[in-house]
């Protein structure tokens, strides 16, 4: 089975365990997908013009930027090469949500894993809006089905009858 | 383009004389020259590691807290705008956000919104803070106490909302901590050590200089001038930069818009369409100083949305022509609001206006990949409020 697990830079371990899950009952192809999201460079590309200069800053603070964007793109998904060596790297750059579900028709996946939204330190609550625009969008949109990978909430229950 | 085709237009039709354009434009020198130093300043700092360094610093002094960090980015955004003005703070200090909060793997989008609120929440602290204020302050002068005793703690109260709005927005994503060492050394960021000392020391006059010159109501523009020429020596000194380099970090094109703004709007003034529309604003205000702040702030908070806030401006003061007989109270409301309407209004759409809003939305409807609509949304949630407590400040200390 092709599994394409979508990484955040946030929930390499949660990823980790449920494809472990997933490898006890049948051997799995193993694609790791992180994208690089083009919206704040386009935010930053808006506030230029509104300040009536050229879009574009100036070259060597853009080449900054690339190689930021593109080393901690790296980073991310070296650390989930190092849990899985033999997985494929998959780097692009976009619209996140958009960027998942192509790649997942062009990949073949059989499976697309992912988290409801990036954990920046704080306890996944559940509830209401606890799915971001990304998983919403893959869960929606793409071409396979999609394991929506939560950490155990329990303490969270009962929850109002 | 569009200005200066605008103004040569005006000319080739006979509808303002070459001698009247010419005029219009000598007599706003002083912004022209405030523009340029202004740009240069920054581009001879940045070119020193400056902002870098101060925004390695930033992340040093959170600790490891992103909500510090957070903090941090608002007072260093603030302290940019005080002095370098909101173009630092929204053009060169942004991007280093950027870069910082990709390569600490923190959310970007709160940081960016941060630096680039900040940027025209900071902006009215002093008359130096936003180019707009010196457009303003050049055809209406307030010395330098009417300024800061009108201005400056509006400008606490709303750079507290923006920070305690934000703070509750993005709290969530705030809560983690960052790996100390995926930050750049402040040595890094530094590329000569002699010149970047000279540049603190420079700016550090400068920043004195300016505070002197409002209070005795020298020129702005001529202190920004002389402290861009001492940076520009030492970075040729110490082969920091070159004189084509440091021109090309200079936006030449905004001297036509402006020129072309103020031509255009000069032809207008004399078709009375600004003065019918400073008399509105005048009757709006009900003679009472309330409604000065109010309408003043509505009007070029609005303005600044409908074209850009420096067109706004120029018409702004070409409209309150006729409040020279008013009360100096109802004199000094219409000015303040006019300087915080223009200089904090933008943030409710920030990507420029609401015709880009309008465009983005049609874009986004077509499934266009587009951005900023994020931004208008955080602008409509904390910008009114924002400007209502900003005016209703302004109004007490009058």
């Amino acid at each position: 089975m092709r599994v394409l697990c979508c990484l955040d830079g946030t929930n390499v371990e949660q990823v980790s365990k449920a494809i472990e899950m997933l490898s006890t009952s049948q051997p799995l192809t193993i694609g790791l997908i992180y994208v690089t999201d083009s919206g704040p460079r386009h935010d930053i590309e808006h506030l230029r013009e509104r300040f009536l200069r050229p879009p574009g800053p100036p070259p060597p603070r853009e080449e900054e930027m690339r190689q930021a964007e593109k080393s901690s793109a790296q980073d991310i998904l070296n650390e989930g090469l190092r849990r899985f060596p033999s997985a494929e790297a998959i780097q692009r750059q976009g619209r996140p949500e958009r960027e998942i579900v192509n790649a997942a028709a062009e990949w073949q996946a059989d499976l697309v894993i992912i988290c409801p939204r990036a954990e920046y330190g704080g306890r996944h609550t559940i509830g209401p809006k606890s799915v971001g625009h990304v998983a919403r969008f893959v869960v929606d949109h793409a071409p396979c089905p999609v394991l929506l990978v939560r950490p155990l909430a329990r303490e969270q229950f009962p929850i109002p009858r | 383009m569009i200005a200066i085709g605008g103004a040569a237009v005006l000319l080739l039709l006979g509808l303002i004389s070459p001698a009247d354009a010419f005029l219009t434009l000598v007599r706003d020198w002083n912004t022209f020259l405030f523009f340029l130093g202004m740009m240069a300043l920054s581009a001879l700092a940045e070119a020193a590691g400056l902002f870098d360094w101060l925004a390695v610093q930033a992340a040093r002094f959170a600790g490891k807290s992103a909500v510090r960090l957070f903090f941090n980015v608002f007072l260093l955004g603030s302290l940019i705008s005080m002095i370098l003005s909101n173009d630092a703070t929204a053009l060169i200090l942004t991007p280093i956000v950027y870069v910082l909060v990709t390569k600490l793997r923190l959310p970007i989008l709160p940081y960016l919104f941060a630096c680039t609120f900040i940027a025209d929440t900071a902006s009215f602290l002093l008359p130096v803070s936003n180019p707009i204020n010196i457009i303003i302050i050049s055809r209406f002068p307030l010395d330098l106490w009417t300024f800061v005793r009108l201005l400056f703690l509006p400008s606490l109260v709303v750079i507290g909302i923006n920070i305690g709005v934000f703070f509750l927005l993005y709290r969530k994503q705030l809560k983690g901590t960052f790996d100390i060492g995926r930050l750049p050394s402040a040595e890094q960021a530094v590329k000569h050590q002699a010149y970047f000392r000279y540049t603190c020391g420079v700016l550090a006059l400068v920043a004195l200089a300016y505070v002197i010159a409002s209070a005795i109501q020298l020129p702005l523009s001529l202190v920004a001038l002389s402290g861009a020429v001492l940076l520009l020596i030492g970075a040729l000194f110490w082969k920091q930069t070159s004189l084509g380099q440091t021109a090309k970090r200079i936006s030449w094109s905004i001297f036509g818009f402006i020129a072309g703004m103020f031509i255009v709007v000069r032809a207008i003034e004399d078709t009375g369409l600004t003065t019918m529309f400073g008399n509105w604003l005048i009757r709006l205000s009900g003679g009472t100083s309330f409604g000065a702040v109010m309408v003043g702030t509505a009007g070029a908070a609005v303005g600044t949305n409908l074209i850009n806030n420096v067109p706004m401006a120029v018409v702004m003061i070409s409209a309150l022509s006729g409040i020279q007989h008013a009360s100096p109270s109802i004199q000094h409301g219409f000015i303040a609001a006019t300087i915080f309407g223009c200089d904090l209004g933008p943030n409710l759409t920030t990507v420029g206006s609401l015709a880009t809003v309008l465009w983005l939305l049609i874009l986004r409807q077509r499934g266009v990949d587009v951005s900023g609509l994020d931004y208008f949304k955080v602008g409509v949630v904390v910008t009114p409020l924002m400007l209502l407590a900003g005016a209703l400040t302004i109004w007490l200390l009058l």
